[in-house]
């Protein structure tokens, strides 16, 4: 594999919520324009733009990169990476090989979604339905919840998980979210309130998924050689892993609803990348779009023993600080789930953390970090890890 | 949902047809050009059992439009006594009613309807036997 190192030098991202008064570009244009401002270069020396979104193009514009072009005055290579509703992590993980290959020195990713624009609940549920089987699961009459329904019932049936472990996810995430200056919910939400809620596909509740909304999210990232040549760069972060896979769509078709086939095999190509193990791991920013998503990703990604995931973090093992701090910017749940947005914010809250710029919600000792983005029911998984050693700083 | 696609899809949503591969013997569902487990291209098109198991069910209150008619609806993880799993709906039985492991039967029914003029999507539900 090519030696070539790669940092993140720079990263902008919106406030995530409702943005009508945005249109989508504009919402784009603005996190791109912060983080080339961030990595304090000029623009001009940006060799090309990888963007991620699930949707930007139903909203009229088949492909918002020329107009994010204009509004930025690049004229560049804009090309949209498509892994669904996880095509921020995946556009990050193209560029990242664009730059390992050794051809490209210096390429911005972009993330963005505008959720707010669909008032219509029924285009929304059919863009999620894009994300499962559309006409094996969401034409029969599944949706992205029901299928989340199941995982769950399979995850409490196999390994005893209750309701309380479970909401012990979102009330940890809600407490995150508040010290999140972008999170579209800063507030706290108690245990009781999620137990308490409507049923809407059992065990699921109301306040259990995470909402859908507007955002973008923006990073910089650049070979060694760059950085050193360029010294108006001040603060780099490596990436020292990034790998994807696939599973099987339809939730029918795999052999087990209680583990992420592909999340499993994702972390241990990037931790083979990366040479260390799940045990290095401080901070981890994870899918849970659903509580089960969280618990799932601690399992398989081997922070902790299959089965364990709910009575781990019931005990306060994911909170910051404890022995892996989970989710520290609120999580898909408070900060909201912009789709292609989120992969990229994902990866700005374990920049802001090896920057030590997370304020109220910063992790001490931190060794490496981790993200993991997914794809619908984990048809899709990404997984990066960056290094705070102090010999890659 | 377009007529091509309607009429691509109705041998596999109104027969409930899958494929048999001839050199790895795996039945496999929905139709494919080739057998997904082995990539052979020697199959042929063989009728799923009729009856199964519920596996894992839900309840679905909110969905597209067309599908909207039923709501809330019962969805069901079903495994058919071939050994081929599908999602499907559980109609004609309460929510209160259905336990994991009941046997069920297959049925015709519609699917999605697409407003006053539009076109009616058929295909397979599931009933408690």
């Amino acid at each position: 594999m090519s030696k070539r190192e790669v940092y993140v030098i720079g990263y902008g991202i919106t406030k995530f919520g409702e943005h009508y008064e945005l249109n989508p570009s504009s919402s784009a244009s603005q996190a791109l324009s912060k983080a080339i401002q961030d990595a304090k270069i000029s623009k001009d020396l940006i060799q090309s733009l990888y963007f991620g979104s699930l949707v930007s193009n139903r909203n009229g514009q088949s492909y918002i990169g020329a107009e994010v072009s204009r509004e930025c005055n690049l004229n560049i290579p804009i090309t949209k990476i498509d892994v669904g509703n996880a095509s921020g992590a995946g556009a990050f993980h193209q560029a990242f090989i664009a730059i390992k290959s050794g051809l490209l020195d210096c390429i911005a990713i972009l993330g963005t979604e505008k959720l707010s624009d669909f008032v219509n609940s029924s285009t929304l549920e059919k863009i999620l339905g894009g994300t499962i089987d559309y006409q094996w699961e969401f034409e029969q009459g599944a949706t992205l919840t029901s299928l989340y329904a199941w995982m769950t019932q399979a995850h409490m049936k196999e390994f005893n998980t209750t309701m309380e472990q479970l909401a012990s996810v979102p009330v940890k995430n809600h407490k995150n979210g508040v010290n999140n200056p972008i999170a579209q919910f800063r507030r706290e939400i108690s245990l009781k309130r999620f137990l308490d809620a409507k049923r809407i596909s059992d065990p699921i509740g109301r306040f259990d998924p995470a909402t859908h909304c507007d955002g973008s999210a923006a990073v910089v990232i650049a070979s060694k050689e760059f950085v050193e040549s360029h010294t108006e760069i001040e603060r780099k972060v490596k990436v020292v892993g990034s790998a994807q896979s696939s599973d099987k769509i339809a939730l029918h078709h795999r052999e087990t609803l209680s583990s992420l086939l592909a999340t499993q095999v994702t972390s241990k190509k990037a931790y083979e990348m990366a040479q260390i193990s799940s045990k290095d791991i401080s901070i981890a920013e994870v899918h849970d779009s659903y509580p089960i998503g969280e618990i799932l990703a601690i399992e398989d990604l081997g922070f902790f023993q299959k089965g364990d995931g709910g009575s781990a973090t019931i005990e306060g093992k994911t909170q910051i600080n404890s022995d892996i701090s989970v989710n520290t910017s609120g999580g898909l749940k408070a900060r909201g789930d912009p789709f292609g947005a989120t992969g990229i914010a994902q990866i700005i809250e374990i920049v802001q953390q090896m920057r030590r710029e997370a304020d109220q919600r910063q992790v001490d000792d931190i060794k490496y970090g981790l993200t993991q983005n997914v794809m619908g029911t984990g048809a899709s998984v990404l997984v990066n890890i960056f290094s705070n050693l102090e010999e890659d700083k | 949902m377009e007529p091509p696609k309607i009429w691509r899809e109705r041998r596999e949503k109104y027969l409930a047809l899958g494929v048999l591969c001839h050199d790895c013997k795996k039945k496999n569902f929905p139709i494919t050009q080739r057998c997904p487990d082995c990539t052979s291209g020697n199959i042929e098109e063989v009728k799923l059992a009729q009856t199964g198991k519920i596996l894992y069910f839900t309840r679905v209150s909110q969905t597209a439009k067309e599908m909207m008619f039923y709501a809330p609806y019962i969805v069901a993880l079903i495994e058919l006594d071939d050994r081929i799993r599908v999602t499907g709906q559980i109609t004609d039985t309460k929510f209160e009613d259905l336990t994991e492991g009941m046997k069920v039967r297959m049925v015709f029914r519609t699917l999605s309807k697409n407003g006053e003029e539009g076109l009616i999507g058929y295909g397979f539900k599931f009933v408690h036997i």
